[in-house]
């Protein structure tokens, strides 16, 4: 047991953990972040992916012992309005079957673009491959990120 | 107000606060003999005009939350944004609750139109009064009561406290469909927003003050002992609180959800080895075969009519169908709060009325004293209409005497699901001296569900066995001679309804085999599913009527949008299948893929054909296509479950290959305009056909016949 200083979503954070929790069940059980979902504990899923510094991340796969002083986003942080592209992509586009798997998908889609702003099917098929959605709703997702890409291309290139 | 017993509705006024409509699908509901009927649904509206739905409906991701208020909305004219959703809980009053075999949109079809239609004729008659004009003179829209002539207008909760007071209209007037603002309409879920910004509260994120977490290890196959675990060292695991003994298994205890699983593997239960007959598929896939030959319980027989040729040669197959497991992403759940005589359970299920009262029974107090809240579900599909987990949870709770979370890992999902049955099916056909068909015989080998025991009083008779055998004696074609069976064989695992329940199964078996009778006589496929439904157009199969009309009908959109016929490149295919899902909803889909030299098939483009009747919200309807194509696709390319040693073998999405973006096609979706009086389900029609579809195109590029799923690599190579 060790305190561990973090940020989550702009706050400072400050726990007592043991030195191997999962940075997911720190979000989940000590923060009352449950955006953040359990799929399969063993970052297979998915579901569980958070942001740091625009990067996807399996927060399933982060102890705490390797996340001291660091800054996480997670879905609830995203934006503080449901505004972000990919938030707005995602129902504009009417991505969400059952929904559980989606904070994952969002937050996955987020480190693509940011990496990749123009992507393509190969990228997005090899990106997007490692999360799961049981309801089926790829076809949709796929497009969801196709239309957030343009929206942040846009926004870029009309700010000064 | 005086309410009889022939009213369809009735009003309650809630000390002068609103109107509250209940009503049941039966068609009766009186306050003095409400434990008689089986509400599915109140509407309120309060004096501020918000207008509250309770949904009697688990949301899955079907859509039903937003389907079934746009049905209400529609008829009450409401204000769509004024709409709420509160979630049903069992009750004297909600005693039939239960979320399965895609009935809800065609139930709440007949209770939410005839409830909204009486709410709204009894605020425009409230606004009559008060304007002392006819009733015809007005017209409800949007929320309001409007005076045509004079412009005038009302809120509808400014008419509430007069409404209340009237009494409800036997047969309100329904509207006509040609006037429908709101069915029909492409309408956003109305959850979507709280789902993409994290809000969404499914069972998994239930958090109640005093809470402990807690973990089951449970035996691994039927009848396993635990011989030997580390107790000690489990509760020497920081945070875990206690390690206790269940009938169902050993619960770790913990103050936090990782101290339970760093305790549950601390606890090293040791099992032992499993008996030498503790089950095995391959051995049950042995007996199968075997039962497929035997002649079984007729389920269905169609004599040949005098004059019909004699059977010249005859083609037969024999097809598997695997055991699949659920796998939704949220494991298994629960939150129990045992206290004495009395528990309060928060779950993702599907059948909150059966979990009720199993758990009622298993702490041995009345159902009054258990209270159910049903959480959003991450993923049914069936699985959750079982109702172990809130068991385990129960028995948890009333053992450490706090409330507990029990949370599956992954690997308890995968182990102990109820999963789909395994069958095999043996088709035979003849053809007369011309080379039409004149015989079909269809033989499903396969095994009732277990999940709850089966009520040995029940009469087997042919109903019975039918339902045991969707997608085989419903089979809609025009043979002369048809004769289908059922042969049980015994399962001892636990097996259950899985999404399209027995029909994916037999419907892949039925559509392949068509596939081969017609290659058997040259026959382009479509064209020969076209043939054989002509002749009658409305056939009986039991319970079922099937119109062939709308069979042919998705048939030939699929013909069309798909360009059948033009030539595919070498190592492409194209396939087809259909099916009318219990003579309700008609799909037809075509396959194109392309079969590379390593045995992958990589489905390029699915088109697809619905008839489902009156379209509440076409993107629900898309989205269930897409999502049935999908579920269809982790079936045929993996997601298999295997069984040594009474296990299942498989434990976490690495070993379950269900599919993923890359294995996704582009699927375009065509909607039959229906000229029909009612909706119907989408949940599980759009799984059946497409297994088939995919296995057809196979057959198409690569002249490899798939009779046994899924499909691997070294099938096709």
């Amino acid at each position: 047991m060790a305190e561990l200083r973090l940020t989550v979503n702009g706050a400072p954070r400050t726990l007592e953990v043991d030195d191997d929790t999962p940075l997911l069940w720190i979000l989940r059980d000590q923060l009352g972040l449950t955006g953040t979902k359990f799929g399969c504990g063993v970052g297979v899923c998915g579901a569980c992916t958070i942001l740091e510094n625009g990067k996807a991340l399996r927060a399933c796969q982060l102890p705490a012992s390797e996340i001291a002083g660091r800054s996480f986003t997670t879905i609830e942080g995203l934006s503080p309005d449901v505004s972000h592209p990919c938030q707005r992509a995602w129902m504009e586009e009417e991505v969400p079957q059952c929904g559980y798997c989606q904070a994952g998908m969002i937050m996955t889609a987020c480190g693509l673009l940011n990496e990749h702003p123009d992507p393509n099917d190969h990228l997005i098929d090899t990106v997007m491959s490692d999360s799961v959605c049981r309801c089926g709703t790829y076809p949709r997702i796929r497009k969801a990120i196709y239309r957030a890409a343009a929206e942040i291309r846009e926004k870029k290139s009309s700010s000064p | 107000m005086k309410i009889s017993r022939r009213d369809f509705v009735r009003t309650v006024a809630l000390g002068g606060a609103g109107l509250v409509v209940g009503f049941n699908g039966r068609g009766i509901f009186a306050a003095d003999a409400a434990k008689q009927f089986a509400p599915n649904g109140w509407v309120k509206i309060d004096i501020d005009g918000a207008v509250t739905l309770t949904i009697g409906k688990s949301e899955m991701g079907q859509g039903v939350r937003t389907s079934l208020a746009m049905i209400l909305a529609e008829e009450l004219e409401a204000n769509w944004s004024r709409i709420k959703l509160v979630q049903a809980s069992p009750s004297p009053v909600f005693d039939d609750l239960g979320t399965g075999g895609s009935d809800s949109v065609r139930d709440g079809w007949r209770s939410l139109r005839k409830a909204g239609a009486a709410a709204r004729e009894m605020l425009a008659a409230a606004a009559a009064a008060r304007w002392k004009v006819d009733r015809g003179s007005c017209a409800a829209s949007n929320g309001a009561i409007v005076h045509t002539a004079s412009g005038r207008r009302f809120e509808y909760g400014a008419l509430v406290a007069d409404a209340a007071k009237l009494s409800v209209p036997n047969n309100p007037p329904l509207k006509n469909a040609r006037d429908y603002k709101i069915v029909g309409r492409r309408t956003p879920r109305i959850d979507g927003r709280d789902i993409v910004s994290g809000k969404a509260h499914y069972g998994i994120d239930t958090k109640i003050p005093g809470m402990l977490y807690a973990s089951l290890e449970r035996p691994p196959w039927i009848g396993a002992k635990q011989k030997r675990m580390e107790e000690e060292k489990a509760k020497n695991v920081r945070g875990v609180r206690n390690v206790m003994k269940t009938s169902r298994g050993i619960a770790v205890v913990a103050d936090n959800t990782w101290a339970t699983i760093k305790g549950r593997t601390a606890l090293a239960v040791d099992w032992g080895e499993p008996p030498p007959d503790a089950f095995d598929s391959e051995a049950h896939f042995k007996r199968l075969e075997l039962a497929s030959r035997e002649r079984g319980f007729i389920t269905r027989k169609e004599e040949p009519p005098p004059g019909t040729a004699a059977v010249a040669r005859t083609i037969e197959a024999t097809y598997h169908y695997p055991f699949y497991a659920h796998a939704p992403v949220e494991t298994m759940n629960c939150v129990a709060d045992v206290r004495e005589n009395r528990c309060t359970i928060w779950a993702p299920t599907q059948a909150p009325n059966r979990l009720q009262k199993q758990v009622a029974d298993l702490l041995g107090i009345t159902l009054d004293k258990v209270d159910v809240n049903v959480t959003l579900i991450g993923g049914g599909f069936g699985r959750r209409l079982g109702v172990d987990y809130a068991l385990e949870a129960a028995e948890i709770s009333r053992a450490a005497k706090v409330p507990v979370q029990l949370l599956w890992s992954r690997q308890d999902d995968m182990k102990h699901g109820h999963f789909q049955a395994a069958s095999v099916h043996y088709l035979s056909a003849g053809f007369d001296a011309q080379g039409a068909p004149v015989a079909w015989k269809h033989t499903k080998a396969g095994s009732f569900h277990n999940i709850s025991a089966l009520d040995p009083k029940e009469v087997r008779d042919i109903a019975w066995y039918q339902d045991w055998s969707w997608g085989a004696y419903d089979v809609p074609y025009a043979i002369p001679a048809i004769e289908t069976a059922y042969v049980t064989v015994d399962l001892p695992v636990k097996h259950g309804p899985w999404r399209a329940v027995f029909a994916p199964s037999s419907v892949f078996a039925r559509e392949v085999f068509f596939d081969e009778m017609a290659h058997a006589r040259n026959a382009d496929p479509l064209a020969f599913r076209l043939d054989l439904l002509k002749g009658a157009d409305i056939v009986k199969a039991g319970r079922v009527t099937i119109d062939r009309r709308r069979l042919r009908r998705v048939l030939e959109v699929v013909r069309e949008k798909s360009g059948w016929g033009a030539p595919v490149p070498k190592g492409h295919g194209r396939g087809v299948a259909c099916n009318a899902y219990f003579g309700h909803t008609y799909i037809a889909y075509v396959v194109d893929l392309r079969v590379n030299g390593d045995g992958h098939a990589h489905i390029e483009r699915v088109v697809a054909a619905v008839d489902c009747g009156i379209v509440v919200n076409p993107i629900g309807v898309e989205q269930q296509i897409e999502g049935g194509i999908i579920w269809g696709i982790s079936s045929a390319l993996g997601g298999e479950i295997t069984f040594r040693g009474g296990a299942a073998q498989q434990g976490s999405y690495a070993d379950v290959a269900v599919a993923r973006m890359r294995d996704t096609p582009a699927i375009e979706t065509h909607i039959i305009p229906s000229n029909g009086t009612e909706p119907f389900g989408m949940g599980e029609p759009p799984v059946p056909p497409i297994v088939p579809a995919i296995t057809n195109a196979i057959f198409a590029a690569t002249g490899k016949r798939i009779r046994r799923l899924p499909i691997h690599p070294e099938d096709l190579a």
